[in-house]
């Protein structure tokens, strides 16, 4: 794997463009979890009683956070990705610079995760607006580490998608074959507990489970014993989709 | 002359596909070395390996006296590419454009704006440093890729067809800059179909088709070795060839039917034209021969598809 700190300069290249688009991408990277903080948890929260002696907010929003995290990052490896690819052909200039093609997508996933973390801090800025924060700042920082490294796992996985992509519409099958029914199943608005069994051992196939039992963990500072499973999963599967993602476009865009 | 890039039975293969086929020869400091051929013939396949974007199959090829690979950063660090295709970053201006790209060198930030400044005086584009790409013509596009070139101060460049797609105007421009860049002694290593272009711009070239070089030498050598200085046309049927070429061989040095065309290729075009107007044919054209004739005469004048 021949990266160097260049990646920081493709970083910067996307910084410097982002400016363009910041406004519009706050907006829609808004919009969606905002709308699942309103309905599911001020309106459905109302008929929820407690989870673990806190509000059902405090329960959500964790996973929502997550939720926007893993959108932004994941939209921003496909969508973003191709079009730099395909239509702007930015990375055949990029590689004939001392950018190496790994450069090139390892700056491009610390991008999204970047982005990630945007969006996820705006939805901490909408909950602690009413009135949900993470329970210390211990907990704060932590998060933010979370959201960090999740945000790398899912870009990861996109890049992976984007790899084998011909066109944009590949990336519905991506978008509404697993990333759609993740959120429903991964514990974002209700616990897993109450599923039968073999949909819960299938959430254990779903990334955004292990981010979302994390992040909680992380938000509430209740540490289960199972978090540390949830964990390691985590760090295998982000090094894993990580290294593959790379290979992978790197094989798309050597020649 | 330095050797600054040398390949011998360089070979590119896309699985079974060969685009490069065992290609050598040597491009030294200072001169402007063409690539000639029509689409497919492997040029930009070549160029792509000497500037370490495309991996080589086989053979040999070194840059500065190292191996290309497209691994090696020095390599690319002191390489100016000019892409065929206008790889400009749309989302930034064109004073953006150079400054994100000084960064991939690694150029300190200083230095990067002063070059800026000096580049886009270069290239005429100071009137339109923060515009973004959209709102510029192609000729400006190129331009701006020119500069792009430029900014590592790059011991040789590679131009990959730098023309294509331009108005006679824009194309006179985008040659004077580089006839400047090689009168300050930069070395060019140029790719074209257009036979003006390499003529304008090469001071030694090769002609590829199907992956080979099947000639090398000066524009004028080829021309010279290859047809002659002059060349005849007579569109004529067919029928009247054996005839003509008795009548007409003997003073000129090589003939060819091509259509509803006949060549005749001499050195010295004054007793065929004497004869020519004797025999008083309509349709003639007698005009200095070009390397088009060297080119299509060892490419094969029909459609190459």
């Amino acid at each position: 794997m021949n990266l160097s700190h260049r990646l920081f300069h493709v970083f910067f290249r996307n910084l410097v463009s982002y400016k363009r688009f910041v406004v519009t991408t706050f907006i829609a990277s808004l919009i969606q979890p905002l709308f699942y903080l309103i309905t599911f948890g001020i309106g459905m929260g109302a008929y929820m009683g407690e989870f673990g002696g806190r509000s059902y907010l405090f329960f959500l929003v964790p996973g929502v956070i997550i939720t926007s995290v893993m959108m932004s990052a994941t939209f921003e490896c496909l969508y973003g990705t191709f079009v730099k690819m395909i239509h702007e052909r930015l990375y055949d200039s990029l590689i004939a610079t001392p950018v190496s093609a790994e450069d090139a997508i390892a700056g491009d996933i610390a991008w999204a995760s970047f982005r990630g973390l945007i969006s996820g801090g705006l939805m901490m800025a909408v909950a602690a607006a009413m009135g949900i924060f993470p329970v210390s700042v211990l907990s704060f920082v932590l998060l933010v580490l979370v959201m960090a490294f999740i945000g790398i796992l899912f870009a990861s996985l996109a890049m992976i998608v984007t790899s084998y992509a011909p066109n944009f519409d590949f990336f519905n099958y991506y978008t509404e074959l697993v990333v759609t029914p993740m959120l429903f199943f991964s514990g974002v608005f209700f616990p897993l507990d109450n599923f039968p069994g073999w949909m819960k051992t299938l959430a254990q196939f779903m990334p955004l489970t292990h981010a979302v039992a994390i992040a909680r963990a992380v938000y509430s500072g209740v540490y289960p014993r199972r978090v540390l499973f949830n964990v390691a999963v985590g760090l295998v599967l982000g090094l894993a989709a990580f290294v593959v993602g790379v290979r992978r476009m790197k094989k798309r865009l050597v020649k | 002359m330095k050797t600054i890039i040398r390949a011998e039975g360089l070979t590119k293969k896309y699985g079974d596909f060969t685009a490069v086929d065992g290609i050598s020869f040597e491009i030294r400091e200072g001169e402007s070395f063409g690539f000639l051929g029509p689409n497919g013939a492997g040029k930009t396949t070549t160029v792509r390996m000497i500037h370490c974007v495309s991996p080589v199959t086989s053979g040999i090829l070194t840059v500065n006296g190292l191996p290309a690979d497209i691994r090696n950063r020095a390599l690319k660090a002191m390489t100016g590419v000019i892409p065929q295709e206008i790889t400009l970053d749309i989302d930034l201006t064109v004073r953006e454009n150079l400054l994100v790209f000084s960064r991939f060198f690694d150029i300190p930030r200083r230095e990067a704006k002063s070059r800026i400044d000096e580049l886009l005086k270069f290239v005429e584009l100071e009137a339109k440093r923060d515009s973004k790409i959209d709102q510029l013509s192609t000729g400006m596009k190129r331009r701006l890729l020119i500069a792009r070139a430029l900014l590592n101060r790059p011991l040789f460049i590679v131009a990959d067809e730098p023309t294509t797609g331009l108005d006679p105007q824009a194309r006179h421009l985008i040659w004077q800059r580089l006839r400047q860049l090689k009168a300050q002694g930069a070395t060019l290593i140029l790719t074209t179909q257009y036979m003006e272009e390499a003529q304008q711009l090469c001071d030694r070239l090769v002609i590829m088709h199907g992956g080979k070089i099947l000639k090398e030498g000066t524009p004028n050598g080829l021309i010279e070795a290859e047809i002659g200085r002059e060349v005849v046309e007579i569109r004529t049927p067919v029928e009247r060839d054996a005839a003509l070429i008795a009548d007409l061989g003997a003073t000129a040095c090589g003939h060819e039917r091509v259509g509803d065309t006949l060549y005749f290729y001499c050195r010295d075009g004054h007793a065929l034209r004497r004869r020519l107007f004797e025999l008083d044919l309509p349709n003639t054209v007698h005009r200095p021969a070009t390397l088009e004739d060297v080119f299509l005469k060892l490419t094969g004048r029909s459609l190459i598809e």
